[in-house]
């Protein structure tokens, strides 16, 4: 019973269980740990997965109705003040056919699902009595031999393997134990989210968001939605439900002694989103840490011997303001990451040396790519002239510009330059307009 | 010695729940041991442990997917399972339930069997001393304590007003409450050993029981929301002051002092 | 005449009130239907006993009269069941929710081959049956039930049903029964904490309940000064009769007894869904928790945010003068 493994994952979130469906796939003998009563139970969060990763990982899922809710082929962007909306709508066929380029997921039931299906690649592997995926155990060690990770300990039990991975997620206790993040994180660098769910009647989901058959829209909210604090709102079609929500900064929530789920209640009051919900009534509610993606908290390297880190662990993340990305990076970090141990496994070699094969395949994926590359785009986001200003101004705009009072209309670019006025300065706009156009 | 302990996948009362045209919408990802008789297994394990008990098996009537609930009566210790494997449409009432586990028990062996004094979501309480009696088998429900001597078992009943200590002679049932015992969350170890275990299956066609109209005596019509009660008021401040408002406002308000 | 029978539970020769409720409920179910409402008395006294439930006027009152019966026990019982159903043969046969009705519900209808229905808050009669609702999920939601034969057998949550007195010169009959000890499967060897003659929990009018908050006994003595200026009984949560604080037969909850009393002051009790099950249905619910988002104040008409040790002493002192007045 006390043979070593080929890996251990901790964590099955996204990370560990694309990593996890990798080890099966490649007849890997692993222990997979989660410490919530199923994979899935201490998600709450849910959203779109963005990309087509998991049609890598599970083929043809789309042919399941279960584990995802619905197909992104319609997107918003919105940006309000008080009492406007001014939304980009964009919707295509296009996104139509599978493989999705989105999927929205709720966490507890894809996770679950996920699970499920890696179970099924375990019991077709040569290792089908020897691998496992076992929940409710919290790994409170990473055992550590001469610098090398070789195992895990859990109460009083240690289990040993030639590698580990943490998939720990945002809250990344193990990744400080083992001397790859510093103790402290600055709450600048943190964001908070908090969701509602909202049930309809199915049909009245469909009629009201114009889906059929699985479509879904996601739309995400600037300005009002956050209350002048730095962030963001969110919404996306679940199956029945809808999730509605913010993404707010710690510390900016801090001095300006607000409460998210005000907030929210705020947010849910404005016109158009009291429209939205209207006769939906809220199942659910859920808040959580994210980390806001700045590059400066990543870890200082994703490896050890003996060790990778993925997912948000590492803090793969990105909020830069068109979506948050967090899953997909997670899927394709865990991917890789498994990769990398299969192949470290043919050399017998998990050392450090073989192991930085990983955090190089990263950087030659989209993820760090676009990590690096939108790394202005994220500290615009936290910008207040975005949160603030921006929304204000083009709301204005969009009301004098959509107002006919039989007077002589003035011409866009007049009720611009007013708009302007009233809610920035050039100076303000021009600051944004560089930034922007660097960061996008 | 063997004791079986009967066991049920029930769904999590802390999921949430939804209700959509009288009909119960749960997450089938929600389903958990139910607690009394995790309890139940508990304390089978625990008199093993103390008296050398040879055996102890669960039994378990459910579809396919319950099979997750034997792996965690397994990981928590016991060392055999015995599935009986339902459609998954399949409801049953604890009367068709003690028939097929009657059906079960009535060419085995075993010494004791413990049940769960209740079932989580239903909270009937029926199916043990149905089993009972079907088998003609001495029983005491509502165990909150068990002791063995000379194998045989002395069992720390609730009643209404206090605790009956009943002996209970082999072959008997008992019906556990979850007040004997925190069960033990299984190990990693055990969660690891609970997979080389044990599990056979049987059909419940194979049980010969005649599961016809009659077996199920009652049938459930529908669901509704339980009439909401609002939160009143909500007093914070200095304790005096709340304590006086309070005070007052049962007399004069709520009238029940 | 079909029959509808209400097995009425007696404790140390007293007739529990929450089976009068349904002997109420089984008079009123009998006169819109056309049909017999009668009582079953299982007592060593169950003749003296019968004398105080003529005011509550079923048409005949069966009595059997055994010193086995003096105590709980499954075996004995369930035989005097059987041998008075068989003279009986009510349609309907309908028990107060107890620890002892429970303990023999299930073997019983098994014997009988008879439908059950467990704990229910309200039940009617249909052209074949019983229909009823029944709280499940922890009481977080109301089933409505059905069962679909004859005889059915429920038993019936504690203040589901108002008392009505009813003038009917009812008749007794003893129903012959004799119980041979060899008989007895399982034996009763004693009996312990048995809490005698204090205020009898589930027919409480105000029941003062101790939490985790109230662990220590500076806790408990507010809280039993506070159930004596009330007159209330103590009850409590399970984290308190866990620990052996209080004696197990005073938990509230899906566990324990289903309450309903005029007015239940929550003491240090956070208001877990299993606590909730047991007292929901009661009038008037006040709360004491130092945690403002305790979920017992979801469902308290009162609630006071504070600490119990500084609440409750100037709470007592405001009812003192109330009550005093
Ligand atoms: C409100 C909100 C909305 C979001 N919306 C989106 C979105 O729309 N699209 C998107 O792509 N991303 C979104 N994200 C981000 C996304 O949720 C994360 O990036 C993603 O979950 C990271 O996956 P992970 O597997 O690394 O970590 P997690 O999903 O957090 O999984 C980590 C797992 O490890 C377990 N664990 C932790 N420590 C231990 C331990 N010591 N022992 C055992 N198990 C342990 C945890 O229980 C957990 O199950 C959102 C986040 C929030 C909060
Ligand atoms: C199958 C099952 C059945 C169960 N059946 C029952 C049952 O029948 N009855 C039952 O009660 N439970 C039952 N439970 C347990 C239930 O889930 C809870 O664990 C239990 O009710 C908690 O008791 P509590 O509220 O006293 O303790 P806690 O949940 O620990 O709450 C203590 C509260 O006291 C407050 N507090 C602490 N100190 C102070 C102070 N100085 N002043 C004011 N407030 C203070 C705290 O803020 C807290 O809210 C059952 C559980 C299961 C799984
Ligand atoms: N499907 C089942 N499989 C095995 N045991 C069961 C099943 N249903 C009920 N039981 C047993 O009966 C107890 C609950 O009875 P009841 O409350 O009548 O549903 C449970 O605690 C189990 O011990």
């Amino acid at each position: 019973m006390d043979e070593k493994f080929d890996c251990i994952i901790v964590g099955a979130g996204v990370a560990g269980l694309a990593a996890a469906m990798t080890l099966a796939r490649n007849n890997m003998k692993f222990l997979l740990i989660e410490r919530g009563e199923f994979a899935g139970a201490k998600n709450v969060s849910g959203g779109v997965l963005w990309g087509n990763d998991l049609a890598k990982l599970v083929p043809e899922y789309w042919k399941e109705d279960a584990g995802w809710d619905r197909f992104i082929n319609h997107r918003r962007l919105s940006f309000m003040d008080e009492e406007s909306c001014f939304t980009v709508d964009f919707k295509s066929s296009h996104f139509n056919e599978p493989p999705y380029s989105g999927v929205v997921v709720l966490r507890s039931k894809f996770d679950r699902w996920l699970a499920d299906k890696v179970q099924e690649t375990i019991d077709e592997s040569d290792f089908a009595m020897e691998s496992f995926i076992a929940t409710n155990i919290l790994v409170e060690e990473i055992l550590m031999e001469d610098d090398k990770a070789v195992g895990i300990r859990t109460g009083d039990e240690k289990f040993y393997a030639d590698s580990v991975i943490i998939a720990e997620g945002v809250n990344n206790l193990l990744t400080r134990q083992v001397g790859l993040q510093d103790d402290y994180v600055p709450a600048d660098h943190m964001l908070t989210g908090i969701k509602e769910i909202i049930q309809f009647d199915q049909k009245k989901l469909e009629d009201r968001f114009q889906l059929s058959g699985k479509s879904g829209l996601s739309n995400e909210f600037v300005g009002f939605a956050s209350d002048g604090v730095e962030g963001g709102g969110f919404l996306y079609t679940n199956r029945e439900t809808i999730s509605l929500g913010l993404v707010l900064g710690v510390k900016d929530l801090r001095e300006k002694e607000k409460k998210p789920h005000d907030i929210l209640n705020k947010f849910k009051t404005h016109p158009v989103i009291k429209d939205i919900i209207k006769d939906g009534e809220v199942v659910e509610y859920s808040a959580h840490v994210v980390s806001s993606g700045d590059k400066q908290v990543m870890p200082k390297k994703l490896y050890k011997d003996g060790l990778l880190i993925c997912g948000e662990a590492a803090n793969l993340l990105m909020n830069a303001g068109k979506a948050i990305q967090g899953m997909d990076y997670a899927m394709r970090s865990g991917i890789l990451a498994a990769e990398t141990i299969v192949d470290s496994k043919e050399k017998n070699d998990f050392s450090e040396h073989s192991l930085q094969e990983y955090e190089k395949a990263l950087n030659d994926s989209y993820v760090m790519k676009d990590i690096n590359n939108f790394q202005d785009a994220v500290h615009l986001l936290h910008d207040p002239v975005m949160t603030q200003k921006m929304p204000n101004l083009i709301c204005d705009f969009g009301r004098n510009f959509f107002t006919i009072k039989n007077q002589p209309t003035k011409k866009a670019r007049t009720i611009l330059n007013e708009s302007v006025k009233k809610h920035a300065s050039y100076w303000d706009l021009i600051k944004v307009g560089i930034k922007g156009g660097k960061a996008l | 010695m063997k004791i079986t302990v009967c066991i049920k996948q029930v769904p999590d009362v802390n999921a949430p729940i939804q209700i959509k045209d009288g009909q119960l919408i749960q997450d089938s990802n929600r389903k958990i041991l139910n607690a009394y008789d995790a309890s139940a297994v508990e304390a089978a394990l625990v008199l093993q442990e103390d008296h050398g008990i040879d055996q102890v098996e669960v039994v378990l009537i459910g579809p396919e997917k319950a099979k997750e609930t034997i792996r965690k009566a397994l990981a928590m210790g016991a060392d055999k399972g015995i599935h009986i494997i339902t459609e998954e449409e399949n409801s049953f009432d604890s009367f068709a339930y003690a028939q097929l586990l009657a059906g079960f028990f009535k060419d085995r062996e075993y010494d004791y069997i413990f049940c769960g004094k209740q079932s989580q979501d239903t909270d009937s309480g029926l199916t043990g001393s149905m089993l009972a009696e079907f088998l003609g088998l001495p029983y005491t429900t509502n165990a909150v304590g068990l002791e063995m001597a000379d194998g045989d078992l002395t069992a720390k009943r609730q009643g209404d007003s206090g605790q009956e200590i009943i002996e209970l002679p082999s072959p008997g049932v008992v019906t556990c409450s979850n007040d004997m015992n925190d069960p033990r969350i299984p190990s990693l170890k055990g969660i690891m050993q609970s997979k080389r275990k044990p599990v056979d299956t049987i059909s419940v066609t194979d049980l010969g029981v005649d599961l016809s109209e009659e077996s199920t005596k009652t049938i459930i019509n529908s669901y509704e929301e339980k009439p909401e009660r609002k939160a009143g008021e909500k007093f914070e401040g200095e304790p005096e002051e709340i304590a006086r408002k309070v005070a007052q406002l049962l007399d004069t308000e709520a009238n029940v002092i | 005449m079909s029959t509808l029978l209400t097995y009425i539970s007696v404790s140390d020769g007293k007739v529990k009130r929450s089976s009068l409720e349904v002997l109420s409920r089984c008079n009123q179910l009998a006169e819109e239907n056309g049909l017999q409402s009668d009582a079953l008395i299982i007592d060593p006294k169950a003749n003296e006993v019968a004398v105080k439930v003529k005011a509550y006027g079923p048409s005949t009152i069966y009595t059997v009269e055994d010193p086995i019966f003096k105590n709980h026990l499954n075996t004995p019982l369930l035989k005097a069941m059987a041998t008075a159903l068989d003279q009986i043969n009510p349609n309907v046969l309908a028990f107060a929710s107890t620890e002892s009705s429970k303990d023999i519900l299930g073997a019983l209808a098994a014997n009988r081959d008879a439908a059950a229905l467990a704990d229910v808050s309200e039940f009617d009669l249909t052209n074949t049956g019983v229909k009823a609702k029944r709280p499940v999920m922890a009481a977080k939601i109301i089933s409505s039930v059905e069962s679909t034969s004859y005889p059915t057998i429920l038993t019936v949550r504690s203040g589901s049903y108002d008392l009505i007195e009813k003038s009917v010169d009812s008749e007794v009959k003893e129903i012959a029964f004799s119980f041979d000890e060899s008989d007895l499967k399982i034996t009763l060897k004693e009996i312990i904490g048995a809490t005698g003659d204090k205020i009898d929990l589930s027919e409480a009018e105000t029941v003062v309940a101790a939490g985790r908050g109230a662990k220590d006994e500076e806790g408990q003595k507010l809280v039993e000064e506070l159930a004596s200026l009330l007159n209330g009984a103590i009850g409590a949560s399970r984290a308190l009769t866990e620990a052996g604080v209080y004696d197990p037969s005073l938990q509230i909850g899906q566990t324990g007894k289903v309450v309903s009393p005029q007015l239940y002051i929550a003491v240090g009790i956070s208001g877990a869904i299993q606590h909730v099950a047991g007292m929901a249905n009661s009038k008037v619910i006040v709360a004491i928790n130092k945690d403002p988002d305790a979920p017992i104040f979801d469902i308290a008409d009162y609630g006071m945010v504070g600490d119990l040790y500084e609440v409750l002493p100037p709470f007592i002192e405001e009812l003192k003068k109330i009550v005093n007045s």
